[in-house]
């Protein structure tokens, strides 16, 4: 058993825990950095194995060693979940993301304002628990910028300063600054969906990635091998944290990143502060670090329970819960799909950035009058392959063959020889509503590979609201597709209620310590040398990817625990 | 020589299948020669440079897992899922079975049990309709019974559950068509020749990406090997 001292403990460096130890690091804070998988190197991710890390999902937690269970109910058995969002090494999720970078709309930020401003307070749902974000759009807007700048997105500016520049997303929040690189080449899937929507009075742009369209800092540009999502990037075009921020955190010389450690405890003493916490290393020893501020920014799985495991005589519900929100208030994004596959043309999706290839935002957030639609919020459709990656398994287990096809025979292997290569996938990202009754708690009959109970999901998204919501979206998505002149246009059934991509809440940030866990900062109501941070925060969840904003919102955090934090400890930012 | 060879000579040979073989050639592609019967597939035909190449490395034995019996099985329903034609290589000439013996030996090794009590199942399903096991029907059979389990009308399963089995042996037949031939299976690309994927090419041109033929610069690429002169 092995005790080290230091500054601030991050458990889980990914997309925030990244920043925050390099920003800190650069400030003379000694940091050490828990990570419970492995730091890869580019020299890994080639040559590319779709088997492996795909459908194998090799930078993902193995579900039997680290299961998350889910149910649709509190009368329902959990089950483990096949395949979780989140990364599992150093980098987190941004090694294998399809490195989506968006800025969240105005709007997004303010969902209860806008509804009830717009439609009057009975067009919020029943059992709906949505708050406004305690920060507007213009608070995160230099820290968005300095994302951009820093890590590398490649896009084109549709609001510049106030002013609608056409060709690029032309219903984004201003931003003061275009992106430091240009879009990525567009493919054959972008030119089919950009001439449909143009075609329906729409406005199609490329969806902004953080992937180098040039070389930039030292990294070389895309070489549009298609291997983004659920890849490494074999070049390092991909501006994940593993080649961004890592780096950076080792050259501030304060950075220690301890690998195959598994966190299992937040430490805590009579006084109501946290006083490090407790590990288990590869060899199984038990560990603990001594440190005068921790940062939960695990996936949100783990910094939720890692607040619950951390209950102690003075926290009987867990650490950072007098309010009873932690653990509630989840979110997923629901993928409502529709494919088109022509007759007379190639258009290859397997090349060119993977996910998410080219939007339209006309249906997402409050861009688009809901009045008497039956639901509020909307979705961001993008043109892609079914998988998010165009390999021919990601395609063969994603893409469900049009009515009148079978799954399986000569007809399924004709229609499958045929369309791999001339099909569009259409995807509706819905941006899903916090209820509270949709929440992670502890499994109390699924454990872990080390002993510790596993995180447990309740949720279903299948509420009113959002299953008008999907509906809608996939009516527009097929308009598109028929559009595009494909010579088949068909959807994907609708799934159990399973919550789907990104999931977010669980330790949401609000204006009051009565309705939320943490302040915009991160930081616990209850205890101020305890952070949490990710998508956990988000009180509600856009249209849009998350990971962008977790990145923003980390760089706003670093700078008030740099210039604030650190001259007065323990109090609150 | 054990007495059962010569007939299980015939089998491997005719179905294209082996699981020493075909881990051999995971290694080595070229060095191993193509199987007699491959509905005229792709593939070259060699039977007298096949048995050649097969027979040291089976030693008179099976694949890593299955028994014989469970592996005309596998073959068999793999093959009725994704069926090869001429030109249009299948579920055999792909070596199918020779990528789920060597999961089942290896990462799927948890997955042992669905399997015999699935595959056990199955021919208890087969025996009450037909009076014969799966690998003994004809194929139109064989198709009804592969059906019923997709719709899970089948009284001869519990665990696992008739759904289960046939969307497992779907998912599993479709790594081996279209994973890299490193896992024993898509032999000689064949899943990639049928779809015209390139393979795990390491960049795509602006004139690539802004073509809307099919793609067919060579070589496919994988992990340990290279095709040139594929056909189409």
């Amino acid at each position: 058993m092995a005790t080290q001292k230091t500054d601030v403990v991050i458990v889980g460096v990914g997309a925030a825990g990244g920043i925050m130890a390099a920003e800190l690091g650069k400030a003379g804070i000694k940091v050490i950095g828990l990570e419970r998988g492995p730091r890869l190197k580019t020299a890994d991710f080639e040559p590319h194995d779709e088997l492996r890390y795909f459908q194998r999902q090799d930078l993902r937690p193995d579900p039997k060693r680290m299961p998350v269970t889910w149910r649709p109910n509190a009368n329902a058995t959990a089950h483990p979940i096949p395949s979780q969002n989140n990364g599992n090494q150093a980098g987190g999720g941004t090694v294998h993301y399809g490195a989506v970078s968006w800025r969240f709309h105005e709007d997004d930020f303010r969902v209860r304002s806008q509804t009830v401003e717009r439609y009057g307070a009975s067009a919020i749902p029943e059992g709906c628990s949505v708050i406004d974000w305690p920060l507007a759009y213009k608070d995160l807007e230099p820290y968005y910028e300095r994302a951009e700048y820093e890590l590398g997105v490649s896009g084109k500016a549709g609001n510049l300063q106030g002013k609608t520049i056409e060709g690029g997303n032309v219903f984004e929040a201003p931003r003061q600054r275009d992106y430091p690189l240009p879009p990525l080449l567009i493919d054959q899937v972008g030119v089919n969906f950009n001439a449909a929507a143009q075609k329906l009075g729409l406005h199609p742009f490329a969806t902004p990635h953080a992937i180098l369209s040039q070389p930039y800092k030292g990294r070389p540009g895309c070489t549009y091998c298609g291997y983004c999502q659920a890849f490494g990037c074999h070049v390092g075009a991909k501006s994940s944290i593993l080649v961004t921020k890592l780096p950076e955190a080792d050259a501030t010389g304060n950075f220690t990143l301890i690998t195959g450690a598994l966190c299992y405890r937040v430490n805590s003493d009579n006084s109501g502060k946290v006083t490090g916490v407790s590990y288990y290393g590869p060899d199984h020893s038990d560990n603990t670090i001594e440190a005068d501020v921790v940062v939960l920014s695990a996936f949100i799985y783990d910094n939720v329970r890692l607040l619950l495991l951390s209950k102690t005589e003075k926290f009987p519900d867990g650490l950072a819960n007098s309010s009873g929100h932690v653990g509630k208030h989840i979110m997923a994004h629901i993928g409502a799909r529709a494919f088109a596959a022509f007759d007379d043309r190639h258009v290859n999706v397997y090349m060119g950035p993977s996910a998410q290839k080219n939007s339209l935002d006309d249906y997402n957030a409050d861009n688009f009058d809901h009045k008497d639609l039956g639901f509020i919020r909307g979705a961001q459709v993008s043109a892609g392959p079914a998988g998010l990656e165009g390999g021919p398994l990601g395609t063969a287990m994603s893409m469900p063959p049009p009515p009148g096809v079978p799954h399986w025979g000569a007809v399924y292997r004709d229609f499958f020889a045929k369309y791999y290569t001339r099909y569009t996938a259409l995807t509706g990202q819905t941006e899903n509503l916090p209820y509270a009754d949709q929440a992670i708690d502890l499994d109390p009959h699924v454990r872990d590979a080390w002993g510790l109970p596993a995180p447990r999901m309740t949720y279903d998204w299948r509420r009113p609201n959002e299953r008008a919501r999907v509906e809608f979206i996939q009516k527009k998505m097929v308009e598109i597709g028929q559009a595009m002149g494909a010579a088949h246009v068909w959807t994907a059934p609708f799934g159990p209620g399973a919550p789907g991509a990104h999931h977010q809440g669980g330790a949401r940030m609000g204006s009051s310590p009565k309705e939320s866990v943490v302040n915009k900062y991160g930081q616990t109501w209850d205890i101020p040398n305890l952070f949490v941070m990710g998508s956990a925060n988000h009180p509600t969840m856009s249209g849009f990817n998350p990971t962008l904003t977790i990145q923003a919102l980390a760089y706003m955090t670093a700078d008030a625990f740099v210039n604030r934090y650190k001259k007065n400890p323990g109090a609150l930012l | 020589m054990a007495k059962h060879d010569e007939s299980r000579r015939k089998f491997l040979v005719g179905t294209a299948i082996g699981a020493g073989a075909a881990a051999g050639a995971a290694l080595a592609p070229q060095a191993l020669a193509k199987t007699a019967e491959n509905h005229g597939s792709h593939v070259a035909v060699n039977e007298a440079a096949s048995h050649d190449a097969m027979m040291p490395l089976m030693g008179g034995s099976h694949g890593a897992f299955f028994n014989d019996d469970n592996a005309r099985t596998i073959a068999a329903f793999a093959e009725r899922l994704m069926p090869g034609a001429p030109g249009k290589p299948g579920a055999t000439d792909a070596d199918v079975l020779n990528y789920i013996d060597l999961a089942l030996s290896g990462p799927y090794a948890d997955e042992q049990d669905f399997y015999r009590r699935g595959l056990t199942q199955l021919d208890a399903h087969c025996v009450a309709a037909y009076g014969k096991p799966f690998r003994s029907l004809d194929t139109t059979h064989q198709d009804e019974t592969i059906a019923a389990l997709e719709h899970g009308k089948s009284t001869a399963f519990s665990w696992p559950t008739a759904q289960a089995f046939f969307n497992t042996v779907r998912k599993h037949t479709l790594e081996g068509m279209f994973a890299d031939p490193i896992y024993g299976g898509n032999k000689d690309f064949a899943g990639w020749v049928l779809v015209g994927f390139p393979g795990a090419q390491m960049m795509f041109t602006a004139e690539d990406m802004a073509s809307r033929e099919a793609f067919t610069r060579e070589p496919i690429v994988g992990l340990q090997s290279r095709l040139k002169g594929k056909k189409t």
